[in-house]
């Protein structure tokens, strides 16, 4: 596949934003390749019902 | 081949867990986070607790679509400016990226395992 990219003027005011999170971008500029990923876990057995008892320490 | 950018004003409050805010151009940037997010109904929490070693998903791979189209991209700024007057940004966070300027490469990545620790009924109010 050909692509054929034109960059003309590009101006903008101004830029709002509440949070950049997650592995987002905020990108003022040119780029080739972007991967962002995030992965996020919460099974039913996250929700302990119990005793309130330490996670096991680092190492 | 790439542009410049040109920012007046940046306003950002806080930038955290891996995350950056980038003036300049860059070649290649990998930011990556891993957190264990624990929510407990009273709040005790010892300061070395977590052991990311033993939750799968911070090892696991991620799977990543693969490119089966060979793309030629072919690319002509007319204008070589990229004006943006004022950026205002509360919070960049968990290996996020906030950048003016050019880049090849950004391969980001979040790893979050979430927990919550409540209390059995008959001890709840105690």
């Amino acid at each position: 596949m050909n692509m054929q990219v034109e960059n003309k003027e590009l101006t903008v005011g101004s830029v709002q934003i509440t949070g950049v999170s997650s592995s987002s971008v905020f990108l003022i500029g040119d780029t080739q390749c972007i991967t962002l990923s995030s992965i996020f876990d919460t099974p039913p057995e996250s929700l302990i019902i119990g005793p309130l008892v330490p996670l096991a320490a680092e190492k | 081949m790439s542009r410049i950018s040109v920012v007046k004003q940046i306003t950002v409050n806080e930038i955290g867990l891996g995350s950056t805010l980038f003036v300049g151009d860059l070649v290649e940037v990998k930011p990556r986070s891993k957190a264990l997010a624990i929510q407990r109904e009273v709040a005790n929490f010892y300061g070395n607790e977590g052991n990311l070693d033993s939750y799968a998903i911070f090892s696991r791979p991620i799977p990543i679509p693969s490119i089966y189209e060979d793309v030629k991209m072919e690319i002509c700024s007319s204008n070589p400016f990229i004006k943006v007057g004022t950026v205002d940004i509360l919070s960049i966070s968990s290996s996020s990226l906030m950048q003016v300027g050019s880049n090849r490469t950004i391969d980001a990545e979040t790893r979050t395992k979430h927990i919550r620790q409540l209390l059995p009924k008959d001890q709840k109010g105690t």
